[in-house]
């Protein structure tokens, strides 16, 4: 039996832990948002600036999630999974790519690096120099049958534990559901890793 | 238990079968042309491109009707069947804002499918990884069948991103070679079937036997120096797999030709103790063919296990790495046996994948 | 040229991200690629962008850029030297 031990929902203005209210803002724009929530994580990581918006809130989901979770830091370098998916892949840089060179302006190499979804794995995995397994699903919605199957499915095989995250990143949306799947129940929420509990954590808030 | 893997199918500018392009890189023909006035500076570009342009979704539909011929016509209809696919930038031509999801819901009608298709988005790795999740999937038990197809077009967006890191080769990509300037690119798609049983192939399967994925925790967009992640995925897959590196016949590597991403390999390939194995990268014949590239290399792999015939490395001349490596410099004629074949992919993701002949 | 690098210093700013450095903090001289900014190949190839996009300046090879993207001091030599 496998567990989700920690959750997170992030949305604009705000970010719940297992259920609770632990970051509040009062942002006027999403990419203000961001900026302050990085700050009041004081992680110094001046790399975040450089990341767009879906890896901004892929990386401070999962800064949020190792707080609550500091066990995840026992595991091995290679032990963690990290399985992210979405419904837009990277929609929203991919039309700023396009702006770049459309305008009378030059493709920003910056940009274009963003254009792929699963950049913002990397950033995790450097982040925190995990060399685990690494996925990145585009899927209509959030499919919480792939994730039961794929993290049991790892964990029965090379992984010990996995980090994943469903997001819905816009040009005026930002939401995010990241949880933490263990063997062991740290946290004692008492959540098994099911199709059912999943999908009632997902849609809570 | 074993998972069995045959029907390979590929579309390229080579031909519409693995047949067709097995046999036009085996003369040692490329789809690689030059392009005029196609850069975003209006530069003349050297890649591969179809005659008639088809689009991602007809890429995707073309190749898994013929995959599907090579089974039994109510596979693809099973509840125990899923379709895995795998693509980089998919329709991104035709839709910026949703490039993915509008095809893969007009196959799923298409074909009638009754699963929802798993669509992988992972940088170049994501042909490999297709393959590696229907192998996890089927001996997991989850699903009996997998039909895995990738494809990728060529678009002004992503030639433009390429030249904005002055990644694109002013010559056809010369994998390895000491001359080499970077990637030429490629579209096509490229197509697998995967299953627990090996009766439902209507021709000779082989055994996938394992695959892995390993990420640099490095860069994003560079490879890691030490070929950490690559190194990290082979030892993985042959662990899992129980065999050693000798037990490789031959490496199907993921040679772009970019100054980088080959000395990583060569790199990663010594750490490994995998000098004298032959390898070859297939990029100067396809192209770089992005999502397609893992689908459309292995099937080039499952040609090479039916006919004993190792393909040599168009491009490579003269070796262009700090770490020797056995690149092959002509077609070899020797019974093969187990073939890896590996990718890696802007991310710092990297993924492995062990095939052999059934015993 | 005064003018200048303070422009070029503000454009380096915002093109790169570089979120937690104000124009104070970039002096003429100092190795952009050195310990201080933490600038890596993309940023680079950035600023190969900047200087085609503000002073149409285009830099064919990318390895011209290793003495012309040394300090704020030899990027604003070369756009006085090169500028159209």
């Amino acid at each position: 039996m496998n567990y989700i031990t920690t959750y997170c929902h992030i949305a604009l203005n705000n970010c719940y832990v297992n259920g609770k209210l632990t970051h509040s803002f009062n942002s006027n724009s999403i990419d203000d948002f961001t900026k302050e929530f990085y700050k009041s994580l004081i992680l110094e990581y001046p790399k975040f600036h450089k990341m767009d918006r879906l890896a901004k809130t892929a990386f401070l989901g999962t800064e949020v999630l190792k707080k609550e979770c500091p066990e995840i830091l026992n595991y091995k370098d290679d032990e963690i999974a990290i399985l992210f998916s979405n419904n837009n892949s990277s929609a929203l840089t991919d039309v700023n790519f396009q702006t770049s060179y459309q305008n009378g302006g030059v493709p920003s190499p910056s940009l274009f690096v963003y254009t792929l979804p699963n950049i913002l794995i990397g950033e995790i995995a450097i982040r925190n120099k995990w060399y685990g397994e690494n996925m990145f699903t585009v899927a209509e919605h959030f499919d919480a049958e792939y994730f039961v199957n794929y993290c049991n499915v790892l964990l029965h095989k090379n992984a010990a534990a996995a980090l994943c995250g469903w997001l819905t990143i816009d040009d005026n949306k930002i939401e995010a559901f990241l949880f933490f799947v263990t063997k062991k129940d740290f946290n004692e929420l008492n959540l098994p890793l099911e199709s059912k509990q999943l999908i009632e954590l997902y849609t809570k808030n | 238990m074993i998972t069995y893997i045959g029907l390979e199918n590929i579309i390229s500018p080579l031909g519409i079968t693995a047949e067709e392009n097995f046999n036009q890189i085996k003369q040692g023909n490329t789809s690689i042309n030059y392009h005029r006035g196609i850069g975003f500076g209006h530069e003349n570009i050297f890649l591969s491109k179809l005659k008639n342009t088809p689009s991602f979704y007809e890429l995707l539909s073309q190749c898994l009707q013929a995959v599907i011929k090579g089974t039994e016509d109510e596979l693809i209809l099973s509840k125990d069947t899923i379709v895995i696919i795998s693509t980089t930038k998919a329709d991104i031509k035709e839709n910026i804002t949703t490039p993915i999801i509008a095809a893969i819901k007009k196959l799923t009608k298409e074909f009638q499918l009754q699963q929802q298709p798993i669509v992988i988005s992972n940088a170049c790795i994501s042909g490999v990884l297709a393959m590696n999740t229907a192998n996890n999937f089927i001996k997991a038990g989850i699903y009996k069948n997998a039909f895995v197809i990738g494809a990728d077009v060529v678009s002004d967006f992503v030639l433009y991103g390429f030249q904005s890191l002055y990644a694109i080769s002013d010559k056809p990509c010369q994998p390895f070679d000491k001359n080499r300037t970077g990637i030429s690119l490629g579209e096509g798609a490229g197509g697998v079937f995967m299953s627990s049983d090996k009766n439902v192939f209507k021709s000779t399967c082989f055994e996938f036997v394992e695959g892995t994925s390993s990420n640099d925790a490095n860069h994003i967009s560079g490879p890691s120096r030490t070929g950490e992640g690559l190194v990290r995925t082979v030892n993985n897959s042959l662990a899992l797999a129980q065999l050693k590196p000798s037990a490789i016949d031959f490496i199907s590597a993921h040679g772009t030709g970019t100054s980088f991403n080959d000395e990583m390999e060569a790199i990663a390939f010594s750490r490994l103790g995998m000098n004298t194995i032959p390898l070859n990268s297939l990029k100067g014949y396809f192209g770089h063919t992005l999502g397609a590239a893992g689908l459309i290399e292995t099937a080039i792999c499952l040609q090479s296990l039916r006919n004993n015939l190792l393909i040599k490395t168009l491009g490579f001349e003269e070796d262009g790495a700090s770490e020797k490596i056995n690149i092959t410099t002509r077609n070899i004629t020797t019974e093969v046996t187990t073939i890896l074949k590996t990718a890696s992919g802007f991310g710092g993701c990297n993924a492995s994948a062990i095939i052999r002949k059934l015993k | 040229m005064e003018a200048l690098k303070t422009k070029l210093k503000q454009q380096i700013i915002e093109q790169l991200n570089l979120e937690d450095f104000s124009v104070a903090d970039i002096k003429d001289d100092m190795p952009l690629f050195g310990e201080g900014l933490g600038l890596d190949s993309i940023d680079a190839l950035e600023l190969i962008v900047l200087l085609e996009n503000n002073y149409n300046i285009k830099l064919t090879n990318p390895e011209e850029g290793k003495s012309v993207f040394n300090s704020v001091n030899s990027m604003a030599e070369y756009i006085v030297k090169n500028r159209p």
